[in-house]
């Protein structure tokens, strides 16, 4: 699999333009709400699959990449929309680019554009489970067990399994219905040939005997065993050959008709009226026949499915996947329908049978008209054919449903006709002059070899059918043993990663966690235990943040499973946010010593979380990026952004104020938050860490002079006039600072605050940006531009900057 | 292919293969229709079952 080193984006959701490093490592992006983050996640899975997860799925009806994956500007220029991701494959040991544009989401540029890692892109591309929000984990935890099962199997790719196993019963189940037809094609013509010997029992000894005595007649000599190539009529020459008649044997396939055509009101009347109750059930009911209909309609749909366009509506989809799932939730909410639907295809295939027998009568009495009765010979071709077309109809739904009146008329579709025509013709035969026994041993010979070349060959075919049948339910079975022992292991195995997984991050409090996961008749039921109480679902007594542990953790044993050692990149967006911060230190050890080797893209809104991250050096100052706040024109505004103040200018001098006032204000929060770090400022302490703007900016003030003034004291000690005056210098310019000015009547005056920028005139602003602007400048490296950092924590011993041109000792000379 | 549909697919063939009545030309038709198509057919697989069984009819 996979690890991205960097990504551009340009016009996709939220951003205008954006170029982040990854670096093949896990990754952090961090920001307010709406300032852009989810657009990066957006970004990188857009560019893997052709696919946004925010714009698909359950709640996303009218939401599609193609009209809301452009920025919002640029709907009407989707071209414009692209990202662009360098890519390294570690198994191919190569690197790669990928651009993909919103406009032609199917049709990626891929460079080096070499078949091994095409393949590898299409490979990823079938992975949207990469990415992981929120709503996700909602999927794995608080839902009910049919749903999770669905939604978990999705994510493993169960669903293709399932359309290997369900192929396969198809199969195995039309080989089985072939299989049928031809045993009763072997029956048909065992018992033509039966009654054309005249034996009760279909046995080689009865059949000999019955040859032999014809053969004994003709002065040929006895077959004494019957073997697969004996033939009956061997001994008679071509020259001996005599029509086929014989008189005996077609009074007898005479009367066999005749005989079955009395009996034909009874024979097949169960089936057709199962079928006629069934039809009758539709009719009364609308919704069932609707539902009926659809089902019908939607199991065509989803054997001609080949992609993502419906082959019923023509409607295209993102996704075959999709499409498949849209269709077979349809199927799956007409239960009584599918009931109904196997009581017809049943009856359907009984009457098969039937149908079949009666042709197998029909065709020698057909060969029989065609020396007496033509007109009676096409009414037995077009019977019979009539009745091949009837079967047709038997193994469909729509067919069954199409030969209702046929059924209430007489699912046999008996010419009226017919019986007078047979007394004809039987009288016809009968008058022929009785055949000498010469005649009669002869022509019984021949028709005899002929009935029993029609029964090998249906023996053979039906040898062949039940053979297909063998290997397509071995098939089948092994399949489904060997799905059924993986599955049992997959859920055990993820069963016991999840709770590996969930006790490292809840150690403290939860360590004899365990949890069990099942699956039975299609539902996957998942029960944790709550403090040794027993198991119960996940919802019932867990936080909302332990339940955000246990989705992402379930999501992290999942992906091992499916993955295993090629999990190499996850997209966690906003995923761990009610977990609290004590937990997420654990968290981020679970990420590092479990999964060392898969990058994870991160996002939160929470900055301390984003802090924490660094912290525990799950990722580092160069690999995690922040957004302060986002504009729609600009989208969003990077921290530490070297070209805030050019933004800001730009905004004013587009007359936006209030972007301009919006961009000041976050860039302002985010550099007191930052200075108050890296100078151990000491605003009034809160727990929840939420410091405003108003309280940080003053008391980094206060921390600077404190600072500067303790360096001079100390380079004073030391009889260091230069570091005095740099020191004092600095002192000096920021009590000077307009801005700093601004900051102290903050405290005094609130109705000087910074939540008023956004009323002011672009005239009232400008001043106010050059005031915090030059204060800011007070806390950076005139060369390197670097923040002033006091190190070390928490008793600083000097102040620097990152090139250490600025380096102001803090430590007065022992006295 | 995921690990998990790969893992089933070898352990399927390799059963069939303990089976006498699949012959190795059959074992490879069924391998090539699971490697080809994700979401093999069921015509497919039929034909593949009725080769070399006689004629079905």
């Amino acid at each position: 699999m996979i690890k991205l080193e960097s990504a551009h984006i340009e016009e996709v959701r939220g951003i205008r333009k954006l170029d982040i490093t990854f670096g093949k490592d896990t990754f952090s992006v961090s920001g307010p709400n709406g300032s852009g983050k989810s657009g990066v996640i957006d970004a990188i899975e857009f560019a893997l699959t052709g696919k946004m997860s925010r714009l698909t799925g359950a709640g996303t009806k009218g939401l599609s990449v193609a009209e809301h994956g452009p920025h919002v500007d640029k709907t009407k220029f989707p071209d414009a929309a692209f990202v662009s991701l360098t890519v390294h494959f570690q198994e191919l040991g190569k690197t790669a680019t990928i651009t993909r544009k919103v406009s032609a989401p199917k049709k990626p540029t891929i460079n080096p554009n070499e078949p091994d890692i095409r393949a590898a892109f299409d490979e990823i591309a079938e992975h949207p489970e990469i990415t992981l929000s929120r709503r996700d984990i909602l999927r794995f935890i608080l839902i009910e067990p049919t749903k999770r099962s669905e939604e978990i199997q999705a994510i493993l790719k169960l669903d293709e399994i399932g359309q290997t196993r369900a192929a396969l019963n198809t199969a195995a189940n039309r080989l089985q219905s072939a299989q049928k037809l031809a045993a009763t094609q072997i029956d048909t013509s065992r018992d033509t040939l039966q009654r054309h010997l005249q034996i009760a029992e279909f046995r080689a000894p009865d059949l000999l005997s019955a040859v032999n005595a014809r053969r004994k007649a003709l002065g040929l000599p006895e077959i004494a065993t019957l073997a697969a190539d004996t033939k009956l009529d061997a001994g008679l020459s071509g020259g001996d050959k005599l029509p086929e008649f014989n008189k005996a044997s077609q009074l007898r396939d005479l009367d066999a008709l005749s005989g079955a055509l009395e009996k034909i009101g009874p024979a097949g009347a169960e089936p057709a009226t199962v079928i006629l109750a069934a039809i009758a059930r539709l009719e009364a009911d609308s919704s069932l026949l609707d539902t009926f209909q659809r089902r019908a309609l939607i199991e065509k749909g989803l054997e001609l499915l080949d992609g993502a366009e419906c082959p019923l509506c023509d409607r295209s989809w993102d996704d075959e996947d999709h499409l498949r799932k849209h269709l077979e939730t349809k199927l799956s909410k007409s239960g009584e329908a599918a009931k109904l639907q196997a009581e017809m295809l049943g009856a359907g295939s009984t009457l098969a049978q039937y149908s079949a027998r009666l042709s197998g009568l029909i065709a020698p009495v057909a060969k029989i008209a065609a020396g007496h009765n033509d007109a009676a010979r096409l009414l037995l071709d077009r019977w019979a054919q009539d009745l091949e077309t009837f079967r047709g109809g038997l193994s469909d739904l729509q067919g069954l449903v199409g030969i209702k009146s046929r059924l209430e008329r007489g699912w046999h579709g008996l010419p009226g006709q017919l019986a007078a025509m047979l007394v004809a013709i039987k009288a016809a035969v009968d008058a022929k002059p009785d055949q000498t026994a010469h005649v009669d041993a002869h022509t019984f010979l021949t028709t005899a070899q002929l009935r029993l070349d029609d029964y090998r060959d249906a023996m053979r075919k039906g040898n062949a059918a039940q053979k297909a049948a063998r290997f397509g339910k071995a098939a089948y079975d092994a399949y489904c043993d060997v799905m059924e022992t993986e599955l049992n292991a997959l859920y055990d195995s993820v069963e016991k990663d999840f709770s590996t997984y969930y006790k490292a991050v809840n150690e403290d409090d939860e360590v004899k966690f365990t949890a069990k996961l099942r699956p039975s008749e299609g539902k996957l039921d998942f029960n944790v235990n709550f403090y040794e109480r027993g198991l119960f679902p996940p919802g019932a007594y867990h936080s909302e943040g332990h339940q955000d542990g246990m989705g992402v953790c379930l999501y992290l044993a999942l992906m091992k499973r499916l993955f295993g050692d090629r999990f190499t990149l996850a997209l966690l967006d906003d995923v761990v946010m009610s977990v609290d911060s004590g937990h997420r230190y654990q968290f981020c050890k679970l990420l590092k010593s479990y999964f060392p080797n898969t990058q994870f893209i991160i996002t939160t809104h929470d900055r301390l979380w984003a802090e924490q991250m660094r912290s525990a050096g799950l990722v580092t100052t160069k690999t995690s990026l922040a957004f302060h706040s986002w504009t729609v024109d600009t989208g969003p505004l990077v921290e530490s952004n070297e070209e805030i103040w050019d933004e800001i200018a730009a905004a004013l001098s587009r007359g936006k104020v209030e972007t301009a006032a919006h961009g000041l204000r976050h860039h302002l929060e985010y550099a007191s938050r930052h200075l108050a770090d890296q100078l151990a400022a000491r605003p009034a302490f809160r727990s929840d860490g939420n410091y405003e703007l108003g309280e940080l900016l003053p008391s980094v003030l206060v921390r600077m002079r404190e600072l500067c003034g303790k360096a001079a004291d100390a380079a004073q000690s030391w009889g260091n006039t230069a570091a005095k005056e740099e020191a004092l210098s600095r002192k000096t310019a920021l009590s000077e600072s307009n801005g700093a000015r601004s900051v102290e009547q903050w405290v005094v005056n609130k109705a000087v605050h910074y939540n008023e920028w956004a009323n002011f005139g672009k005239k009232d602003f400008e001043p106010v940006i050059a005031a915090f602007k030059s204060l800011l400048e007070c806390f950076r490296c005139d060369d390197c531009g670097s923040w002033l950092y006091a190190s070390p924590k928490p008793i600083p011993e000097s102040l620097r900057c990152a090139c250490n041109k600025v380096t102001l000792n803090l430590k007065s000379k022992p006295k | 292919m995921s690990t998990l549909q790969k893992t089933i697919a070898d352990k399927f063939l390799a059963k069939l293969a303990e089976d006498e009545d699949f012959d190795s030309k059959k074992i490879k038709q069924i391998t090539d229709l699971l490697a080809a198509d994700k979401k093999p057919k069921a015509d497919d697989f039929a034909k593949v079952f009725a080769s070399d069984a006689g004629d079905i009819e």
